[in-house]
């Protein structure tokens, strides 16, 4: 490694910075930092962020960013603007006959039992889905060819509009995108401003609904990610950085700036991305194949799974208004985290979340104007938080505040306010543990088998009872646990994901996609042409059998591809996973490849292990009196002073500026000098501890 | 009663069982019907054949399967444990005969206490027609095979003889076995997950919480049905007809609502017909009881607590609740849509800002063919073009949601996996402008269809559903929405209306289905609605 390596991750809150200096460097070669994050302008809590690595750098930011070889980012630049509905004007040229592909949601409907509830409108109103005459045919043949009059008055009805985007979706461009490419064309030399994006480019897969859907929301972000990514570049220009600027992409691999202001949608997960990149990594660092990563934030709790050292990638995702069919990483959300609110329901049940007080007002303790109690207010009556060591004392936490707003919860319960707490802490265990079993189900596994990786500010405090009940036995927490997805960024590779819908009739044909793949590899290539390193392919299909509706995603690496008995290799392949995931296969039926997939991989280079030094074993460096449910005193001991091998019994607290990590009485850990605590909760131990 | 936070741990969890009973039937499920429609429900009932916990699947059985348990304990009154029990015969407890339903009880100290239930929607269930509707049956032996309350295992295992001649009975015994086997294990999966519950909180605990639970549903129910306004209400719905040349067959409820309780009375609704409009007693009491959950609050539990205020009065022979050996195989449909509809008609004046305006209705169309470029013969279930949904006090209605039993759960395929698959070109598929119901707030369009259908040689197609006279009910002073309209047009020939209940309509290769979906019903008066026409 020749330069500085930084992973910058723009938060809700926090942009955390992390910086990789080549081997040998004095004093470890990992330097963190938070700046609060700017959402007005992220680039300035980025800028920030690097003036405060620089300073303990000891140089200028213009002579570190000068010695820095790439910087690579997570951004909530699409996110926060499908969320908050502030995206581009988008008009939408679609296929006459066919005008509301992306308001009809395909007759679904989100709320089953909810008939008050008005439609939201969609990313473009129906006024700007204009017609352009044309028709091409399932097998790519035209049906009615492409008429240049209607495309010319459509433009013109945009042009009128000023729409800042332009999504151009055709019926059947998976097969033939030549009217497309056209349609294309024509709207950027009509509308030269524009961010024109089409379907056949963005999502090159059959299902109109996903891929209008998906292009649509790729326009509708588009020009707000490329106008931020250019910003953000321009200033790190300006600021001395010459080296490679990549962006986090949803499928937890990293693209050039280019790319990813192209596929704007694909920058959603960019920020978590981070996360289950360092699960990978750590994974393969020695952490073992299985892992589920669970980063309990102050709103929610993500989980995505890590099977075989890999993560899997999801279906469509749904966000704000949009729906998005491009390669994601399969996080799941559970709406509890810190910040959950504790609450009676309206038939008088205690229940906690899915509320969230957010950063704002936050919870009670925060003393910012918050008067509802929350997850962090009743652990922090519980003892189980500093209110001086907060986020590393840079909020004080109001344990006053907290006791009020839990006991106008308390009184009418009938409870003490320590109850309370006791009850609300339990609660929130329960409903990750029975969301998480469900979110694993769901995905076919069992819990037993994984380890959990905690990370997030409150992941610490309720990890080791969540894994009790699941009967998970292993936890561990990184040592920069509070950085993670930032770290994380720093270990994972460029990557490209291409596809090719393939629908066979005849089921396989190994000629076919020996020349998909081909052709894919290709693009794949020409589009990584400025990259210096190592470029490797992972093939893949979806597939399904005959009559089905669902497609699988069927692994084909290791294959023969010269074997003349291909097509009955990844038919096995396939059978084998669907037994594997639904408990039967059907072996004399024929089998369908509907999408070919092909993940290009840029490798980069790998980061110096960390290594924490053997010695004596620390001491605790305080004691602090906590309720679970009995008073008990709990040594705590400094994170960063672990040595490696140190054990640690429960019941103990093991701290660091930004997170604090509960060991119940009889759970074990111990440091592993790779750089992560390893818990073991106590078998004994349930959600009702 | 438990501590009340045992009591939210436990409430968390029974919701959590129910959720992955439903979540192991979708990745198990082997027909299509199951696994993307979703067609299917899950449910934890007690021994006394209340509702405890379900999982939001179709509303439609909502209320539906405690009558099950009802008739599985009268017929088995000392339930086994570890046996299996199936049933699907609507004078025994079902809704109708495509829905199969397993029942497996949960054991606490030598007594059942819970039966984890689970219904799916099959494919085919024997009979004189493919797909389970039969719009020509006059008797339900013609709708398949009817099974009463049967113990499907002895000393525990599976009976490999009964299974088969069920299996023996219907089109597709592969899928039937699939699902059976995907029923049994989600209805399992139910049982380990509450014993492990019992094993950790105690039977004493667990039926505590029960009671409490289903308590505080009650008097979260009962406090919204309060502030309705007191009364004896009036609706009615209209069936077009039953396939057998009676038209406007009509449901009335009258529905009295007295401080927190509400009696709904549909004695007065018509006989019943030779056809299979009609309800069968489990599906009449579900569709009450769906109407009364669409009033409460979406967040409040439906639970048999929820359900409390709520009595239900009709009487057999009526098309509510018809008599054996009447068929009743759309009665999910129809006339459930419209016995939900009189139900919340007769109630919008007395809470209505609750009263939703009609949903649309039901019509689907079944194509059997063949594939010119494959030579296959295919059968294809139109599920595109669907109805508009109803408006509410909440704004317009959604449009191409479709009817008040899926009410936005039917998903329809991509039209490109459809032109792929099946020798159909979709000319034309979009909103229908202006079929939704005017209003302060307006109903959702319909679709319109234009469907090329480019078969080799003539194919057959079979109808089922209402709507073709009737739209979907405005309240409150907003219009109907328009009904349906569905033409055949066949090269060289005038257009021929389809009607909602034909079998063997010959369908030349070149010729147009034309659909134009009926629109929801309107909320209000048309002349209260704002120019920006939101409902926000």
């Amino acid at each position: 490694m020749s330069g500085y390596a930084i992973g910058i991750d723009v938060g809700g809150t926090f942009t955390d910075i992390v910086l990789a200096a080549p081997d040998g460097r004095p004093g470890g070669n990992v330097i963190t930092a938070k700046a609060p994050s700017t959402p007005a302008d992220q680039t300035e809590g980025v800028l920030a962020g690097l003036q405060l690595v620089a300073v303990s750098l000891g140089l200028s930011l213009f002579e570190m960013l000068a010695a820095t070889t790439r910087i690579l980012h997570g951004t909530t630049v699409a996110t926060n603007a499908l969320i908050e509905g502030k995206t581009a004007r988008v008009g939408l040229l679609t296929t006459e006959g066919h005008r509301d592909v992306i308001e009809m949601r395909e007759g679904l409907k989100p709320d089953r039992y909810n008939l008050r509830m008005p439609a939201p409108a969609p990313l473009v109103p129906r006024d700007l889905r204009i017609l352009v005459r044309e028709r091409t045919r399932a097998d790519g043949s035209i049906a009615v060819p492409l008429d240049r009059p209607s495309l010319a008055a459509a433009l013109d009805r945009l042009a009128e509009a000023r729409v800042e985007a332009v999504a151009v979706a055709f019926l059947h461009s998976w097969r033939n995108p030549a009217h497309e490419a056209e349609a294309a064309a024509a709207a950027r030399a009509r509308l030269p401003g524009a961010f024109v994006s089409a379907s056949s480019e963005v999502l090159p897969e059959i299902k109109e609904f996903e891929r209008f859907c998906t292009t649509v929301a790729n326009a509708s972000v588009g020009p707000i990610v490329r106008d931020y990514l250019a910003r953000l570049e321009r200033r790190l220009i300006a600021s001395g950085f010459a080296g490679s600027l990549l962006v986090m992409l949803s499928h937890g691999g990293l693209a050039a700036v280019a790319e990813a202001g192209r596929l704007a949608a694909g920058t959603v997960l960019s920020g978590p991305a981070g996360g289950v990149a360092a699960g990978v990594a750590l994974s393969r660092l020695g952490l073992g194949p299985a892992l589920i990563t669970f980063d309990m934030g102050g709103t929610s709790t993500d989980i995505a799974l890590i099977q075989g050292g890999r993560p899997a990638l999801a279906a469509p995702r749904g966000l704000g208004e949009a729906r998005i069919a491009l390669p994601s990483l399969d996080i799941a959300t559970l709406g509890a985290g810190g910040g959950s609110i504790a609450r009676l329901d309206p038939s008088g049940l205690l229940q906690v979340g899915p509320e969230s007080a957010a950063a704002d007002p936050g919870p009670a303790c925060y003393a910012l104007g918050g008067e509802r109690p929350t997850v962090t207010d009743a652990n922090l009556v519980l003892g189980l938080l500093d209110p001086d060591r907060f986020l590393g004392g840079s909020r004080r936490l109001d344990r006053t505040a907290a006791e009020q707003a839990l006991a106008r919860l308390a009184a009418p319960l009938a409870l003490s306010v320590a109850e309370t707490a006791g009850g609300i802490h339990r609660i929130v265990n329960a409903r990750m543990s029975d969301g998480l079993r469900l979110a694993t189900v769901r995905r076919g596994v069992d819990p037993r088998r994984f380890s959990l990786l905690a990370f997030g500010g409150a992941a610490g405090l309720h990890a080791t009872a969540v894994a009790a009940a699941l009967g998970i036995a292993a936890v561990a927490v990184p040592l920069d646990a509070s950085v993670l997805s930032a770290w994380g960024m720093l270990n994972t590779d460029l990557r490209l994901e291409l596809s090719r819908t393939r629908l066979d009739p005849s089921g396989i044909e190994a000629d076919r996609l020996r020349a998909d793949f081909a052709a894919m590899e290709e693009e794949g290539r020409k589009k990584l042409a400025w990259f210096s390193g190592e470029i490797s392919f992972r093939r893949s299909a979806d597939m399904r059998y005959g009559e089905q509706v669902f497609e699988i995603p069927v692994p084909l690496d290791g294959l023969d591809w010269n074997s003349c008995s291909l097509e009955t290799d990844i038919a096995a392949r396939f059978h084998d996973r669907h037994e594997a995931l639904y408990t039967y296969a059907l072996r004399d039926e024929p089998v369908l490849v509907v999408n070919a997939r092909l993940s290009v991989i840029g490798e980069l280079p790998a980061l110096p292990p960390i290594r924490i030094p053997r010695g004596p074993a620390s001491s605790p460096v305080a004691e602090r009196r906590i309720l679970l449910p009995a008073p008990l005193c709990v040594p705590v001991y400094d994170f960063a002073s672990l040595r490696d091998g140190q054990e640690i019994a429960g019941p103990a607290f093991v701290e660091s500026p930004s997170t604090t990590i509960l060991l119940r009485p009889n759970d074990e850990a111990h440091l592993d000098g790779r750089g992560w605590l390893l818990l073991q909760p106590a078998a004994a131990i349930s959600d009702r501890a | 009663m438990p501590d009340p936070v045992t009591l939210a741990v436990l409430q968390n969890r029974l919701s959590a069982i129910t959720a992955e009973m439903g979540e192991a039937m979708l990745r198990t499920s082997y027909s299509q019907i199951l696994n993307s429609s979703r067609d299917f429900s899950i449910a934890l009932v007690d021994a006394r054949a209340r509702l405890i916990a379900q999982a939001d699947h179709i509303p439609v059985h909502v209320g539906a399967l405690p009558w099950a348990v009802r008739a599985l304990l009268e017929a088995f009154p000392e339930p086994e444990e570890g046996a299996v029990y199936l049933l699907n015969d609507p004078y025994h407890g079902g809704s109708h005969l495509p829905d199969l339903t397993i029942f497996i009880p949960v054991f606490a100290e030598s007594r059942a206490i819970l039966f984890s239930v689970v219904r799916p929607h099959q494919s085919d269930i024997g009979g004189a027609t493919h797909g389970a509707y039969n719009a020509a049956a006059s008797e339900i032996w013609q709708e398949g095979l009817r099974i009463p309350p049967i113990r499907l295992t002895e000393s525990g295992r599976l009976r490999e003889d009964l299974l088969a001649m069920l299996a023996a009975n219907v089109r597709h015994p592969r899928d039937f076995r699939g699902d059976l086997a995907a029923m049994i294990g989600a209805a399992r999966i139910g049982v380990a997950r509450v014993e492990a519950t019992l094993a950790e909180f105690g039977a004493a605990t667990l039926t505590a919480a029960i009671e409490a639970i289903l308590d505080a549903a009650e008097r979260h129910a009962r406090e919204i049905v309060g502030t309705w306004r007191d009364g004896t209400y009036l609706g009615e719905a209209v069936l077009d007809d039953d396939g057998h040349g009676r038209t406007d067959i009509r449901i009335r409820a009258r529905v009295t609502k007295r401080g927190s309780d509400v009696v709904v009375d549909l004695t007065d609704s018509d006989p019943q017909s030779l056809g299979f409009v009609n309800s069968s007693h489990a599906n009449m009491q579900s569709a009450v009881t769906m109407a009364f959950a669409f009033l409460l609050d979406p967040e409040l539990p439906r639970n048999e607590g929820a359900f409390r205020p709520l009595t239900v009065k009709a009487k057999p022979g009526t098309i509510v609740w018809a008599e054996p050996p009447a068929p009743v195989t759309l009665c999910t449909s129809h006339c459930a849509n419209e016995i939900i509809e009189a139900v919340i008609t007769a109630l919008a004046p007395a809470c209505p800002e609750r009263a939703m305006a009609g949903w649309s209705r039901r019509f689907r169309i079944a194509l059997d063919g063949t594939d010119p470029r494959t030579g296959r013969r295919f059968i294809w279930h139109l599920f595109q073009a669907r109805p508009g949904g109803g408006a509410s006090s909440a704004g317009d209605g959604w449009p191409a949601a479709g009817e008040w039993h899926s009410a936005g759960g039917l998903k329809f395929g991509s039209i490109e996996i459809t032109e792929v698959r099946f020798p159909l070109f979709f000319e034309r598929h979009e909103f229908r402008p202006g079929s939704g119901g005017a209003g302060r707030f307006r109903g959702g369009d319909g679709s319109t269809l234009s469907l090329l259908v480019e078969t080799a040689g003539p194919s057959l197609a079979n109808t089922a559903g209402d709507g073709t006279r009737h739209g979907a009910r405005g309240i409150l002073g907003g219009a109907d929405g328009a009904p349906h309209e569905y033409r055949l047009v066949a090269p060289g020939q005038a257009p021929r209306p389809i009607a909602t209940k034909e079998t063997g309509i010959v369908v030349p290769p070149g010729s147009r289905l034309l659909v134009e979906s009926g629109g929801g019903g309107g909320w209000g008066e048309p002349r209260e609605r704002d120019g920006a026409g939101s409902g926000t």
